[in-house]
Parts: C-alpha cells; sequence; structure tokens
C-alpha cells in the first residue's frame, strides 16, 4: 500500500510537473508570436507582457472607459446578483409550485414552455423598452436567465419524490405541508442547487451580453468599449476577470451546497 | 381518475391558459398606457405573416433564419469534434490531460459570449468570427462532458475485455467510446443551444444579416413588432433544434434507453 501511494504521488508529481511546462509553453508561444516576432499589431494581439501591464494599469486607471477594474466588477456584480437572487427567489418556489399541486402544473407549465426556448439574449431589446437602460433592464434580463433553470430544475427535483415515500410519511400521520417541507423538498435539495449553478452560469454570461450592449459601466461594456478603440490588451484583462469572478461565484455556491445539502450529491 | 381523463384535462387546461396570455397580451395593449410602447398579438402576428413574403434588409425571414442556422451549425459540428477528440483525449490519456487541462481551465470560465470582441478584432466581421463564437459556445460543453465521460469508464468493462483478448483498438472503439456516448449526447445539447444562443449574441453586436440582426433592427428603429416576431422564430427554432438533438440521441443511444 505505501509503496503504491508512493507511486502516486510520484506520478502526480511528475505530471504536476508537465501541467507546468504546458503552461510556460503556451504562454512562450504567444510572447514569441507577439513581441518577437510581432505576426499581429499589438492592438490586435498583445503580448502576455502588456496585458499584464495593462492589469496592473486598470487596477487604478480609469481611462479609457470610465472606472477602474474594481469599478467594473463591482458595477456587474451589482447587476449580476440581483437578477438572480430575483430569479432563485421566484423561480424555485414557483418550479416547486409547479410540481407540488396539480392545478399550478396543468395552468402554468403551457405558458413557461412557451417562453422557454426564447434566448435570453433576445429578450433584451424588449427589457430595454419596459425598464430603461439603467439597473432595471440588465436585472430584468438577468432574472429570465435564471428564471428558467431554477424553474426546470426545482420542477423535476420534486417530482422526483418517490410515491413510497409520500406514502410513509402519511400512513405515520403526516400532513400535506409536513410531505413537502420533510419529504419532497429535501428530495429536490440536489436538484434545486444544479439548478442554482446552471442559473449563475447563463446569469453571468448573460449579463456580458446585456452589458455589451446597453451600458455605461460593467465588465461587458468594457470589452465591447475597448473592441472600439482598440485596445486588445484590455479587452483580455476584461475576459480573463470574467471568467476569473465567474469561477469565484460558482465556488461560492459549491460552498453553499456543501452546507445546506445533506447527505452529499452523489452517494 | 382514468388516464384519457386526466390528458382532456391537461389540453384543456393548458388551451385555457394560452389564450388567457394572449388574451392579457391583447388586453393591456389595446387600454393600458402600455400600447404606446407594446404591439399587440395582432400586430406581430400580421407583421409575422408578412415578413415570410417581404424581405427585411436583404432577406425575408427565412433567408435570415438560414444564415443563422448555417453559422450555428458550421460552428458547432466542427467545435463538436474537435471537442470530443479533446475530451476524449484528456480522459484517456496522462499526457495529454496534463498538457491540456490546465489551458483548457483558464479559458473555459470565460463565456462565449465575452470572446465577442476579440474574435470580431481578430478575424473582422465577415462570416469566421460567428462560426468562431459559435464553436467556442459548443467546444467547452462537448469537451467537459466528453472528458467526464472518458474518465468515468467503468474500469471492470475495460478489465473484461483486455482480459478477453481486445487489442487497444477495441478497447478505445468497442468500450470506451460506446460508454461516453450519451454523455456526449448531454453535452452536445446543451452546446446546441449555447451555439444558438451566442449566434444571436455574434449576430447583435457585428452583422448585417441573421436572426440576431433582425430583433436589433426591430430594437434601432422602434418597430418592437419586428422584435417579437425575432423572438417568436428563434424560439420556435431553438425549440425544433433540441427536439431534433432529442430524437437523433434515442436513436444513437438506444442502448442506454434500455435500463428505463
Amino acid at each position: 500500500m505505501n509503496e503504491y501511494m508512493q507511486m502516486k504521488r510520484k506520478k502526480a508529481i511528475k505530471f504536476g510537473i508537465v501541467s507546468a511546462i504546458s503552461l510556460i509553453v503556451f504562454f512562450s508561444i504567444w510572447y514569441i508570436c507577439t513581441a518577437v516576432l510581432e505576426l499581429k499589431p499589438d492592438y490586435i494581439l498583445p503580448s502576455p507582457v502588456q496585458v499584464l501591464e495593462a492589469f496592473i494599469e486598470k487596477l487604478s486607471k480609469k481611462a479609457p472607459d470610465g472606472a477602474t477594474l474594481f469599478g467594473h466588477i463591482g458595477a456587474s456584480l451589482q447587476v449580476a446578483l440581483s437578477g438572480y437572487l430575483l430569479g432563485a427567489i421566484i423561480g424555485v418556489p414557483l418550479g416547486v409550485a409547479m410540481a407540488w399541486f396539480r392545478k399550478v402544473d396543468l395552468f402554468v407549465t403551457p405558458l413557461f414552455d412557451l417562453i422557454r426556448p426564447v434566448p435570453t439574449i433576445a429578450w433584451i431589446p424588449l427589457m430595454i423598452l419596459w425598464f430603461g437602460i439603467g439597473l432595471g433592464a440588465k436585472a430584468a434580463i438577468i432574472f429570465v436567465s435564471a428564471f428558467v433553470p431554477c424553474v426546470i430544475n426545482s420542477y423535476s427535483g420534486i417530482k422526483q419524490t418517490k410515491q413510497v415515500h409520500l406514502w410513509v410519511a402519511q400512513t405515520f400521520g403526516a400532513s400535506k405541508r409536513d410531505m413537502l417541507f420533510t419529504v419532497a423538498l429535501p428530495t429536490a435539495m440536489p436538484l434545486i442547487f444544479t439548478g442554482l449553478r446552471i442559473s449563475l452560469g447563463t446569469a453571468w454570461m448573460t449579463l456580458c451580453a446585456a452589458e455589451m450592449l446597453a451600458s455605461n459601466k460593467g465588465l461587458g461594456y468594457m470589452i465591447q468599449l475597448n473592441r472600439t478603440l482598440g485596445r486588445a490588451d484590455l479587452i483580455i484583462v476584461g475576459m480573463l476577470t470574467i471568467g476569473f469572478v465567474g469561477t469565484l461565484l460558482t465556488g461560492i455556491l459549491n460552498i453553499l451546497e456543501k452546507r445546506f445539502v445533506k447527505g452529499g450529491r452523489r452517494g | 381518475m382514468s388516464k384519457k381523463k386526466g390528458d382532456r384535462e391537461a389540453v384543456m387546461y393548458a388551451i385555457l391558459a394560452i389564450a388567457s396570455f394572449f388574451v392579457f397580451w391583447w388586453f393591456i395593449t389595446t387600454f393600458t398606457a402600455a400600447k404606446q410602447t407594446t404591439p399587440g398579438p395582432i400586430e406581430v402576428i400580421q407583421l409575422l405573416i408578412k415578413s415570410l413574403f417581404e424581405p427585411i434588409g436583404n432577406y425575408t425571414i427565412f433567408g435570415h433564419l438560414m444564415v443563422s442556422l448555417r453559422r450555428v451549425a458550421v460552428g458547432f459540428s466542427v467545435a463538436t469534434i474537435l471537442g470530443i477528440i479533446f475530451g476524449i483525449a484528456m480522459g484517456t490519456s496522462d499526457w495529454a490531460r496534463a498538457i491540456i487541462k490546465p489551458i483548457f481551465e483558464l479559458l473555459r470560465p470565460i463565456p462565449p459570449i465575452a470572446w465577442i470582441p476579440i474574435v470580431i478584432l481578430f478575424f473582422g466581421i465577415g462570416e469566421l468570427p460567428k462560426y468562431v463564437i459559435t464553436g467556442i459556445g459548443a467546444f467547452t460543453n462537448v469537451t467537459l462532458n466528453a472528458y467526464t465521460a472518458a474518465e468515468n469508464v467503468d474500469p471492470e468493462l475495460i478489465g473484461a475485455a483486455k482480459m478477453l483478448g481486445t487489442d487497444e483498438k477495441g478497447i478505445f472503439f468497442r468500450v470506451i467510446l460506446p460508454s461516453c456516448t450519451p454523455q456526449i449526447f448531454a453535452g452536445m445539447q446543451v452546446a446546441l443551444s449555447t451555439s444558438w444562443m451566442a449566434v444571436l449574441a455574434a449576430e447583435m453586436v457585428g452583422a448585417q444579416e441573421g436572426c440576431g440582426w433582425l430583433i436589433l433592427r426591430g430594437n434601432d428603429t422602434l418597430n418592437i413588432a419586428l422584435v417579437m416576431v425575432g423572438m417568436i422564430v428563434v424560439g420556435v427554432v431553438g425549440f425544433l433544434l433540441a427536439t431534433i438533438m432529442r430524437m437523433a440521441e434515442r436513436r444513437f443511444c438506444l442502448w442506454n434507453r434500455m435500463g428505463d
């Protein structure tokens, strides 16, 4: 066993080094193509060093897009989280209600199926028309994008409840309400969290689109404006920031999931 | 309650729900202040029928749809093939995983829409950037699913095949690949709808034709009925694409359904 562990550890170290080399090669090719060979001009593909410089500069400088990096992150987070929380707060209970009450299911599901296939991005012009170009419209768009996966997953989560479990609860004298809160909801919890995670991803993606089309602050606005200015270094900074913040949000959600979902997701 | 009676009730409720939706829409766009901004259902349907025959911009609505679908088809199919290759390589070989995974993990969290500005800078505003953007939308989903599927192939199956004298090639094509297929299809489903969304975004940011352009054009000319026509078309086609994918999955992953 000890020998096996040692072998495993050796292998992990070996491939860890390969991974590091791979990343180094990736960045060196990028560097050589841009800074040394100058295959593409700076305004299209800057070198990694320029991107790093732009990042450091952007931490404190407001030019050319009107806010520091943290200013953009703050603006994006404000929009994304308000829309997302609203979507989750309305979407999850609605999905639960659709699955639990037959009448709601019969009435609301057709309506939901009617609007569900329309991609969120297609809602952007309508939302701008109804809510203006402030926080409201963007939050509304993100609300739609977060709302749909929340409803779908809570719905199928509740529908997963085994009939036998409900019968057992009933035999022991549980009321309808007890059955929902102590049997169906805990069963649905893992899928509800899957829905929350999916909708976080789509919300964050939709945010970029919303900010690219109508905004004057935020990460999406930052990359879109810098395209027209030909500042590719700042675009790459923006893209990496979007990716990083997205990962961070998912990480927070995973921690929450571990705390609230009992029994683990897989066995 | 008999099943048939339950079905009839479901249909009745569905009709009631959709009818009340349209009546509500018609009501607020006829009798309230909303009529100044929002067109009613009749107006939208009239425009939809009209735009089937009269071109908007360079094409009729059908032409725009074909342009968008072609972009998705090219980007999606190239990305799916690449994604399956990369994903299975990462899932089956330690070397491939060690080399590809760090770069993949670095780029994966960036949503396809965030790639639009840099892709436009890089490739201009022709057809190629649209293929690239729809491709990025599909690539991450397919790769990720192929990767986890290939990594989680039941080792007992591989062991059994080895014991029965299957060579490396046989193991790959007859054990690993089939057992990955269902999950790859699941990834492709998500990938297709992401591609469909990405093409809209790409067309909204820089294009002269396509469904996304249609919606944005309606927005720019304050023709909200056109926006809604675009939404309807995009929704219907998105729904059809998802249905086709589901049917393909049922066809190609028959063994996966047998257990149900």
